[in-house]
């Protein structure tokens, strides 16, 4: 959105809503191996706070301003992060994300499994968000001349 | 029993939805609808018991319907 929606009632709910959905989003990934969630809905979650922030203040004065190149490179940082975490177990000595060889001095293994689950999750989270605000920066930025 | 008959009618509303979505003129009003339907799929996921697929379900279908809104804004054309 080049110019957003913005009036007094939809001001006053962004300042309620959208801390509330990042914090949720930020649970939902920390939280995500007992309950139902994880990376994608994490992901989704806190792009959707993005996006909320561009629809209502506009692409220029938004809070949370990420254009679609810096967005892009992000996924690609998270999807680096995943496979940095998987492919690091192999030249460790074990297989593709078989988090017991992660170099981490951490006694109990099932602790380690939820370290290494939570860095893989949080490579995940990134680039859905990324992915997902890059898109609706391509859907609603102007034409640079194609 | 009673399951039954919620199950019923949300199938009967998710249908309903659905074919209104596809046969009104109107495309924002099909935006709106598909939304609604996304809804009711996701109230359908949680009584069968999938929380997971309802939570993945009922973020999508926001993040789609403001895609579709941000598509139909750069179309300027109202109807089909």
């Amino acid at each position: 959105m080049k110019k957003g929606f913005g009036s007094i009632v939809l001001d006053a709910s962004f300042r309620v809503l959208v801390p509330f959905t990042l914090v949720y989003g930020v649970y939902v990934l920390v939280h995500g191996e007992y309950s139902p969630g994880g990376g994608f809905q994490a992901g989704a979650l806190l792009a959707v706070g993005i996006i909320l922030s561009r629809l209502i203040q506009g692409n220029e004065k938004a809070l949370f301003n990420i254009k679609g190149n810096v967005a892009l490179i992000l996924a690609g940082i998270g999807t680096a992060l995943y496979a940095l975490i998987g492919f690091s177990t192999i030249f460790l000595g074990g297989k593709f994300l078989e988090y017991g060889r992660l170099p981490f001095s951490v006694h109990d293994p099932a602790e380690l499994h939820a370290l290494g689950m939570l860095g893989i999750e949080i490579g995940v989270t990134l680039c859905v968000m990324m992915t997902i605000v890059a898109i609706f920066d391509a859907l609603t930025g102007e034409e640079e001349g194609i | 029993m009673h399951i039954f008959i919620l199950q019923t009618i949300l199938l009967i509303l998710l249908v309903g939805t659905g074919i209104t979505a596809l046969a009104v003129k109107d495309l924002l009003a099909s935006v709106v609808l598909f939304g609604a339907f996304s809804f009711f799929a996701v109230l359908l996921y949680l009584i069968m018991g999938a929380p997971d697929v309802a939570f993945t379900e009922a973020v999508i279908g926001v993040v789609s319907t403001v895609f579709f809104i941000a598509a139909l804004n750069k179309l300027k054309r109202g109807c089909r």
